[in-house]
């Protein structure tokens, strides 16, 4: 789902890494508070867990599969702050080894993912799990996927309308929301379907110890 | 004063749009990898190949439904976007992360215990996968390579956090978590 680098206008990127950064620093802070002495071992150790997680090859029907996020997972079990901050640095870490993403995507990439992803995992779980615990679980894991996925194809499609030349040519992206909307969010409303029956069994497995 | 040129470059990069400036950007870029230019430039092709052929060939795809389809367009933005790749992997042969980071102790910690356990899980998971597939005498329904995978997951949250605990007790035994301990201080 990452945007690769030098499809995002700086009118984009740059205001996102403003964002980005307050995000950051707020995540910061909120784990300082939270946590004590464990946090950074844990945090390294769960960023190093969630880039290998996001290898982990999610089973579909007919026998081809797609790699997961683990984005649900992660903020069930650890909360929307803690999985933004290693989201990120997966994400960083990424663009930096293996060109997957990028520097000017990154903060877009972050806030749709580690942010947006985790925050709607977690608004979902608490919506629906004091009723109904799997339900909330699979909410969970098909948000993970589902809304980043919305964000990235809005950024996306806004590209034409905010970066062209003056005979509407586009600068960057050169696909409206018509076409980044449909192309984007279908697939990734299907593959849900498997994160969230992953984050079900995974939590579940998890809470049994 | 690396980094700082990696980011004006960075945004520079997006905010030219003339491909022959784009063009003279990537033999600077070139030119400053040196000896490097094959293997980084092999690496940067391979890691923007699929997703700018799928953009490009859906945009001139355009073009059999009449849409009015750009050849400036699709030359300035792979140009641009093999530029900004090829510039990161360049950075990133050319420094040492830790040492960039090295203006905070906590930054530095953070990144070298990542980039050290990525490897061990790796290899943690891909032995998992093939103890699974070594095990199996038939091919898995879907609903056991499910049970499969959240195994696999919870077998890796559990080392991770078995990880976590002794990374947290042997920093602690070298007095890296002592609060009279200057931010800027080496590691052991």
């Amino acid at each position: 789902m990452h945007i690769p680098d030098g499809f995002l206008s700086p009118q984009t990127y740059l205001p996102a890494y403003a964002l980005a950064v307050g995000g950051w620093v707020y995540a910061a802070r909120e784990l300082r508070r939270r946590v004590d002495e464990t946090l950074l071992p844990r945090l390294a150790v769960l960023t190093a867990l969630a880039f290998v997680l996001m290898t982990v090859m999610l089973p579909l029907p007919g026998g081809t599969s797609v790699h997961a996020s683990g984005i649900g997972i992660l903020a069930v079990v650890f909360g929307p702050w803690l999985t933004f901050a290693v989201v990120s640095l997966v994400l960083l870490l990424q663009a930096l080894v293996l060109g997957a993403g990028g520097v000017t995507v990154l903060p877009v990439n972050a806030l749709a993912m580690g942010l947006g992803g985790s925050v709607a995992a977690c608004l979902g779980y608490r919506l629906l799990a004091p009723r109904w615990e799997r339900a909330g679980l699979f909410a969970a894991g098909w948000l993970a996927a589902v809304v980043p996925a919305a964000l990235v194809a809005v950024v996306l499609g806004l590209q034409p309308v905010i970066a062209h030349t003056s005979d509407g040519q586009p600068l960057f992206f050169p696909f409206g929301l018509s076409v980044t909307l449909p192309a984007v969010l279908i697939p990734h409303a299907i593959l849900g379907l498997g994160e969230g029956l992953l984050t079900v069994l995974v939590v579940s497995f998890l809470r049994r110890r | 004063m690396l980094l700082l040129g990696y980011a004006i470059a960075v945004v520079a990069a997006t905010s030219v749009h003339n491909p022959w400036w784009l063009a003279a950007g990537l033999l600077l870029v070139a030119a400053l990898a040196g000896r490097q230019v094959p293997t980084i430039g092999w690496r940067a092709l391979r890691a923007v190949l699929f997703f700018s052929l799928v953009i490009s060939i859906g945009y001139a795809a355009g073009a059999l439904f009449g849409q009015a389809v750009s050849l400036d367009y699709l030359i300035l933005v792979n140009i641009r976007v093999y530029l900004l790749i090829f510039l990161t992997f360049t950075l990133a042969a050319k420094i040492d992360i830790l040492r960039a980071l090295s203006f905070s102790r906590n930054l530095t910690y953070l990144v070298t215990l990542v980039l050290s356990q990525i490897i061990p899980f790796r290899r943690l998971f891909e032995d998992l996968r093939l103890a699974a597939e070594s095990r199996r005498l038939r091919r898995l329904r879907l609903r056991e390579r499910y049970l499969q995978s959240a195994a696999a997951a919870v077998h890796l949250f559990d080392r991770a956090e078995h990880d976590a605990r002794e990374i947290a007790l042997a920093m602690r035994s070298r007095g890296f978590f002592q609060p009279d301990a200057p931010d800027n201080a080496p590691g052991d």
